[in-house]
């Protein structure tokens, strides 16, 4: 039996004999008893072991970048605010670090409990194979867990690593934060998946929920300052907020933050309270979801018919036609077409780019805005909310501490004045981004809309056009409603502040046309995480916190030749009316780039769409 | 009916099986018995219940009402032990598409609780098994439909299930590839497994099913052997006349009301065409011949004179008709 190790391919009939299973079924049931949970872990880590080289760049850049754009930068603009002492006598970087350790595993749930758990129910469906194994579903929900948490702890570990290198770890008992912080990323984790199990179908309530909830508790949890930094009508959002009790509780830990035992004690019983009731609801959700509990009667008799069975029930018409043949399938058309006008001609196009371009965008947006009617109007809203949470999270939080800062002109001018433009600028650049990336890449491959675009008359120029149109339309409206929030905030002090609007219309255009063609080289879906990886320094270093003087001249040049900063110093210069050639030349650097974009896309037209 | 002759425990035993979503009914009581090392087909056209009954049988939806037990055991008690003795093969391919087809197999016996020195060799044999050899290390996203359905159907035999379960594993498959997949069928039995499985396709039927039953809104509308079920509800031969389109319906009345004598068994009208049963197609042509005579139907555009088979059968059960 050993010799015969390679079988002749396929064709032999009387080949040997298959190999048994080492155990019996009953064993192997018995065995998945006591083990099921960890094999589902196993699968886990084999698919994260596919991006594992995005998992480490990112488990090691973001937390380095971080300490030092906002450790080291920041702490520079320090003074003018509330005194050193709010800190707790400590560095700024030691501040920090520690929020910062455990909101890495507060954006990594945010990320492993929601779509992957969604995948497994609704798309790749590899939940139903699990299923038919001798699994439990309880058992394929704690597998899921399990393989995250170590992802969890292998972060936390590694973030530990680089704030060792920094000496910003002062106590012997630093390392149980990698422990406090898995626990504060299950607190989130757990009952996001539980939320996940239960839906049915995506209609962008993972980005609401990034937006609404995470964005929310990341920005207002004393991460960046001490929660007294807020006005007390702000401050519960830290109370509730597992990544504030995670914080605080990595904060005792490395470098021995003071504070009652009883808060201690508190920080720790409300992670586990949610970890652990997370995890319970989940198993629930997944047991209702892939079986029931034994004894019980069956619960989808009892259930009210859902809609989608009314097309089941009407099947009946289509059973006797077994093979149509053309001649009988168009007198049915003829038959019911009698009420109908004769169909207008379709006309072609001619002219230059006839193959590329049928004249039609309108269609494109058409279809755009029926969607966005049906499903993603709370995504599109709630999309505006995010450069505001930004804005009242550092401006009133960290602009307590920061005091004034020299503006464009060179007079000092308000903490969260210096930011508002920045962040307008970030939003028009996110979200160009994400409309010429992830969405048309998820368009592309997985809801396939483009395949059927164009099947018919469009073509590729028609559906970028109207994809950048979409993406300018959305740009617009956020424009305007951040520019009224920065208005009524009192952060604008010139007229030339309306002309933000345009200015933002074209960062956009620049940014979703380069980003379209980018896109149009990307194969997998790692691949947008390798974006996301460029896209984090050039936020966090153009200037957009912190004027660019904080840095070495050097690095100040690098960071000139990045988009965003332009966009950061346009935005700026309008929203005071400092303007200057130097204005005139930010926007010239987003009308070239914009036409670098355009050309770009138009050539990589055909490689994108019809590939 | 009964089951005298059998002597060694079945495989399914199935008694009044029910399933109910709310005021739906999907699955009316159904009773099933099979039998080991037998091919058992479960017929009927979209939404029978057929899909919800395979469920049932793999422990993986709850029954309403009946009784049911997999090789003595009942799935809704003790689902895991059940389940280690099936292989299923689901409508919808359900493969990881992150991994590489034999990461997929690989994964899928660690789901049985299988170490890997066993499962590393096996995933190798399936793969040869599934002719994916050469697709070991590919990327599912990157296999054609045919070999994704090979390698479902491989990954599904990685505990050497005693019951096979297959719902419709051929659809949306070219006929090479179905012939394929045919093979491995049929070598999978010649092994003694038990296989079950549920299509639409009458020849699929006719080629692999030992005994099958035609299930229609979730009731079983008969149930033989396929020679058996064609002897019994359609005749011998077939005349498919198409009279043109708007006057199939007319012309099968007029065949019905003017040919009785017996030589007719039986008409049925389908939106293209009509079909005449008969013991002997020949006395058939003479019959439509009279009544193009006659005025009574205008002249088909086309005739074809065939045996009877299993489709028959199916659109006789499930179909419109207008003889009872």
């Amino acid at each position: 039996m050993a010799a015969t190790t390679t079988p002749p391919p396929a064709a032999s009939g009387g080949a040997p004999a298959p190999l048994r299973p080492p155990h019996t079924p009953a064993e192997s049931a018995e065995r998945v008893k006591r083990r099921g949970a960890l094999y589902v872990a196993e699968h886990q880590l084999r698919n994260m072991r596919r991006y594992g080289s995005v998992l480490i760049v990112g488990a090691l850049g973001e937390p380095v970048l971080y300490l030092l754009a906002m450790g080291l930068g920041m702490a520079q603009l320090f003074g003018g605010g509330m005194p050193q002492e709010a800190l707790g006598g400590v560095s700024y970087v030691a501040f920090l670090a520690p929020a910062l350790l455990a909101s890495g595993a507060l954006m990594t749930a945010a990320v492993e409990f929601s779509y992957p758990v969604m995948g497994g129910f609704q798309w790749h469906r590899t939940y139903y194979a699990a299923q038919a194994t001798p699994l439990s579903p309880a058992q394929i929900a704690l597998g899921h867990l399990g393989a995250v948490s170590l992802r969890f702890v292998f972060q936390a570990l590694v973030f530990f690593l680089v704030m060792l290198a920094f000496g910003v770890v002062h106590s012997p008992w630093g390392w149980v934060q990698i422990l406090t912080a898995t626990l504060g990323g299950l607190a989130v984790g757990a009952p996001i998946m539980a939320f996940a199990a239960s839906l049915k179908e995506d209609r962008g309530q993972f980005a609401t929920l990034q937006r609404l909830v995470i964005m929310p508790l990341f920005l207002f949890s004393a991460t960046f300052y001490p929660l007294e930094a807020l006005p007390v009508w702000l401050r519960w959002i830290g109370w509730i907020s597992p990544q504030w009790h995670a914080a605080q509780l990595g904060r005792v830990l490395s470098y021995g933050m003071a504070e009652p035992a009883w808060l201690t004690v508190l920080h720790l019983v409300v992670l586990l309270v949610l970890a652990v009731g997370g995890a319970w609801l989940a198993a629930r959700i997944y047991t209702r979801r892939l079986g029931w509990r034994p004894g019980t009667p069956d619960r989808d008799a009892l259930a009210r018919p859902r809609a989608d069975r009314a097309s089941r029930l009407g099947r009946r018409a289509e059973v006797s036609v077994s093979d149509g043949s053309g001649t009988a399938s168009s007198s049915v058309v003829r038959e019911h077409a009698a009420g109908v006008p004769p169909m207008p001609e379709i006309t072609l196009r001619r002219g230059p780019l006839a193959g590329l371009y049928s004249g039609n965008v309108r269609a494109v947006m058409e279809r755009a805005f029926l969607s966005l009617r049906s499903n993603n109007w709370v995504v599109f809203a709630s999309g505006f909310v995010e450069p505001v949470l930004y804005l009242a999270s550092m401006g009133i939080g960290l602009g307590a501490l920061v005091g004034y800062v020299p503006g464009p002109d060179g007079t000092p001018v308000p903490y969260g004045m210096y930011i508002a433009p920045a962040l307008l600028a970030v939003s028009a650049m996110n979200g160009a981004i994400y409309d010429s990336t992830w969405n048309v890449f998820f368009k592309l491959r997985y809801a396939k809309t483009y395949q059927t675009m164009l099947a018919t008359r469009l073509g590729p120029l028609d559906v970028a056009l109207g994809e950048i149109a979409m993406a300018l339309l959305r740009g617009l409206i956020y424009a305007v409603g951040f520019l009224v929030v920065m208005t009524l905030g009192g952060l604008v002090t010139s007229w030339t502040a309306v002309l933000m609007v345009p200015g933002a219309l074209l960062v956009a255009l620049a940014f979703a046309s380069l980003g379209m063609a980018v896109t149009s080289f990307l194969k997998t879906f790692q691949h947008m995480d390798w974006i996301q990886i460029v896209l984090m320094p050039m936020f966090l270093f153009s200037a957009t916190f912190f004027p660019l003087s904080v840095y070495p001249q050097p690095l100040q040049w690098v960071i000139q030749v990045f988009p965003l900063w332009h966009a950061v110093e346009l935005m700026r210069a309008l929203a005071v009316g400092a303007l200057s050639w130097g204005t005139a030349g930010h926007a010239l650097y987003f009308v070239v780039m914009s036409a670098v974009g355009v050309w770009l896309t138009a050539r990589r037209l055909r490689a994108l769409f019809l590939r | 009916m009964s089951s005298a002759d059998a002597e060694p425990p079945l495989v399914i035993r199935a008694r009044g099986l029910r399933k109910h979503y709310g005021d739906f009914h999907a699955v009316k009581g159904i009773d099933l018995e099979v039998r080991p090392g037998e091919c058992f087909g479960l017929l009927g056209p979209n939404g029978a219940g057929k899909s919800t009954t395979m469920r049932m049988l793999a422990g993986t939806s709850q029954r309403t009402a009946g009784e049911l037990t997999i090789l003595g055991i009942d799935p809704e008690e003790d689902g895991p032990a059940v389940r280690a003795h099936l292989g299923v093969v689901p409508q919808q391919d359900t493969l990881d598409e992150e991994l590489t087809a034999r990461e997929n197999i690989l994964i899928y016996g660690r789901y049985f609780g299988l170490p890997y020195s066993y499962l590393r060799p096996k995933a190798d044999e399936l793969l040869a098994f599934a002719q994916l050899t050469e697709k070991a290390d590919a990327k599912v996203t990157d296999l054609s439909g045919g070999m994704k359905r090979r390698l479902v159907i491989a990954r599904a035999l990685v505990n050497e299930p005693a019951l096979f379960l297959l719902d419709e594993p051929t659809t949306g498959l070219d006929p090479q590839a179905r012939h394929t997949l045919w093979d491995r069928l049929y070598r999978l039995k010649e092994r003694g497994t038990t296989l079950l499985l549920t299509t639409h396709y009458m020849d699929e039927a006719e080629q692999l099913c030992d005994r099958l039953v035609v299930v229609d809104g979730g009731e079983i509308m008969a149930s033989g052997t396929p020679a058996e079920l064609i002897r019994e509800h359609a005749s011998r031969e077939v005349l498919e006349a198409r009279f043109g389109a708007d006057r199939n319906e007319a012309a099968a009345r007029a065949v019905q009301a003017h040919a009785g004598e017996g030589v007719v068994h039986r008409v049925e009208v389908l939106p293209d065409r009509v079909l005449i049963y008969a013991a002997h197609a020949d006395d058939l042509h003479g019959v439509v011949q009279r009544l193009v005579d006659d005025g009574a139907v205008p002249a088909p555009v086309t005739t074809l004179t065939r045996r009877a088979s299993l489709e028959d059968v199916f659109l006789i059960l499930t179909g419109r008709t207008l003889v009872d």
